[in-house]
């Protein structure tokens, strides 16, 4: 009885302990940090959008950098070419991927493993050559450099080429993602994804329409991925068509399975520790993606559950 | 430009088949092992900067084009014992294991070879004319080698025993295990085969290309497209489709934008995986 109490009480509290000294922060580091922190905030989101297609429903995305690429996009391109507020450029930055995830997976949901893997980095790929091509309006690889307009919240307004008030814009946007991806998971609709990823065929049996929830799963992560790209373009004032490249996607992947996947705390932490080894490795040696892609094989063979798992003790 | 479409004719076969046999190391190793590679990529790239190292030694290319595949099979050897064989039944993370592998082949390459693009010099600096214009011999060369490697590697498929095991496990594997083929051995053989055919075409490619440590990336993209395309585990289909692939890009850069024409073909593509997954030429 008083172990379940605590059970339901642990998640707020632990939560609430993270979220006021991710607050308090700010007022103990430089601004290199606070930058530092945003960026893996950003990272963290990207990887627990992709966290969702993938460790929740089992599809394996390399074409979430195209959603992340376009939400960047949708900030700047706004801001710079038709003078619209920062807030209108993030919900653009939400609706315009999800869209594109839209088109994106109605067709790719209709294929599975392999298949799916290979397709969504075409679209990338694409969606890369077409940005890479179109300069006039993507500034291509050299991007778009922009000057973020405060964001009109109603009671204040937020500077946001302020880097302490960037921080807390995207800790808090990142949070709440958190907590929707959270109470998403824990909902009905969230069992019905993990049916899917465990057995797709029993799924259909039981009567789920498996393309539809796999749509919708891929319609949401797109969104997410997109805002992620939204946030990291803010808080850049830049966007560029390189963060369309299929590999870009691979990121996410190896915070997910380092953290582990299908915990979404998994990947969260994994982009932390690996941002945080990769700025501290990158002093000693230059060569960082050597250690990234070392910790991801490792991990793949020593705790294919990632970090989460192999502590939760749930072992292959 | 009749000239112009025949360079662009050329260049699309010579560069074909230098596709075909990255390709075909691919669709081997996806056959047997449905491992889908991601790091092949990385292994053409690997062969083609051994092959720098070696002329930059020696001086001599033909070494070069012996050394770097054997170099290369090594690494494979290395990789299929060490890294993916405890995980080559599980494709999603032998995906996400081999993009690994790529990270770390890259990056090995970019701190000990460095950032910059090397040029290799034409080992036979011969022109034949073609029309108005020139042609160097040396492609003419390359392609005819990419040809020998391919029948080769068809004498060794169909005239060896190995080649007999292998199209036994990739026909019915349970069967294949219950005659006595050691099933393990065959997995290894053949990423070490898949990683020379990408070392070879890299070695192949390099005095086309620039050699650099990010050339393989784009190139493994073309070479999943060509294996779908064709048929996955279909090997002459492969080839197939690197010839029809490269001379359709060649000649329709003359007409279209580059960049227009890789749009096109990746969209092609998607309508192959949605309507022929099993590839143009599958059954």
């Amino acid at each position: 009885m008083l172990l379940d109490k605590w059970k339901g009480a642990a998640f707020p509290l632990a939560f609430g302990f993270l979220m006021a000294v991710l607050a308090a922060v700010p007022f103990f580091v430089d601004l290199f940090y606070q930058t530092f922190l945003t960026e893996i905030l950003v990272w963290s989101l990207f990887a627990i959008s992709f966290d969702l297609i993938f460790g929740y429903v089992g599809l394996l995305s390399f074409g979430q950098a195209l959603f992340f690429g376009l939400g960047g996009y949708a900030v700047a391109i706004p801001v710079l070419k038709l003078g619209l507020g920062t807030g209108s450029g993030l919900l653009l930055s939400v609706a315009v991927p999800a869209a594109f995830a839209a088109f994106v997976g109605f067709f790719s949901v209709r294929l599975t493993g392999i298949h799916f893997v290979i397709i969504t980095i075409i679209f990338a790929l694409i969606g890369s050559t077409v940005g890479e091509t179109w300069t006039s309006l993507t500034g291509g690889a050299d991007g778009l450099v922009f000057m973020a307009p405060p964001l009109d919240l109603g009671v204040a307004k937020l500077d946001l080429m302020d880097i302490r008030t960037t921080y807390y814009l995207v800790l808090a946007i990142v949070a709440l993602s958190y907590l929707f991806l959270r109470r998403m998971v824990r909902s009905p609709l969230g069992k019905v994804f993990v049916a899917i990823r465990e057995n797709e065929e029993r799924a259909r049996l039981i009567g789920y329409d498996v393309r539809r929830y796999k749509l919708l799963a891929f319609v949401i992560a797109g969104g997410l991925s997109g805002l992620a790209g939204g946030l990291y373009s803010l808080s850049l004032k830049y966007a560029s068509a390189t963060f369309l490249h299929w590999s870009v996607s691979g990121h996410a992947v190896v915070y997910t399975i380092v953290g582990g996947a299908g915990t979404l705390v998994g990947p969260m932490l994994g982009a932390g520790l690996i941002m945080s080894l990769e700025h501290y490795l990158v002093k000693l040696l230059q060569a960082t993606d050597l250690v990234v892609g070392a910790v991801l094989i490792s991990t793949l063979l020593l705790a294919p559950m990632g970090i989460v798992g192999f502590l939760l003790g749930r072992r292959k | 430009m009749a000239s112009n479409l025949a360079v662009a004719v050329l260049n699309g076969i010579v560069w074909g088949m230098i596709m075909a046999l990255i390709a075909l190391g691919l669709n081997l190793i996806f056959g047997l092992l449905h491992i889908i590679n991601m790091a092949h990529g990385a292994l053409y790239m690997l062969g083609a900067v051994f092959s720098w190292y070696v002329i930059e030694l020696t001086g001599n290319y033909w070494l070069a084009l012996i050394v770097a595949p054997l170099g290369v099979g090594l690494v494979g050897l290395a990789l299929e014992r060490g890294i993916l064989r405890t995980i080559e039944d599980q494709p999603v993370v032998t995906i996400i294991c081999t993009f690994g592998i790529m990270l770390v082949l890259q990056q090995l390459v970019l701190t000990y070879f460095g950032g910059t693009a090397c040029r290799i010099a034409l080992p036979i600096p011969w022109r034949i004319p073609l029309f108005d214009l020139q042609y160097p011999v040396m492609r003419i060369v390359i392609a005819a080698i990419s040809a020998a490697v391919m029948g080769t590697l068809w004498l060794f498929l169909n005239r060896t025993r190995y080649g007999l095991w292998m199209r036994a496990v990739v026909q019915d594997r349970e069967m294949a295990v219950a005659l006595g083929i050691p099933v393990h051995k065959v997995y290894m053989w053949t990423f070490v085969l898949g990683s020379v055919l990408a070392a070879f075409s890299g070695v192949l490619a390099a005095p086309i290309v620039c050699v650099d440590f990010m050339m393989g990336r784009e190139i493994l993209i073309m070479a999943f497209i060509i294996v779908i395309v064709g048929g996955m585990g279909n090997l002459w289909g492969s080839v197939v489709t690197a010839v029809m692939i490269s001379l359709i890009h060649g000649v329709g850069s003359i007409f279209v934008v580059p960049s227009t024409a890789t749009v096109f073909s990746l969209g092609f593509m998607i309508l192959v995986l949605l309507v022929r997954p099993q590839g143009l030429f599958g059954e």
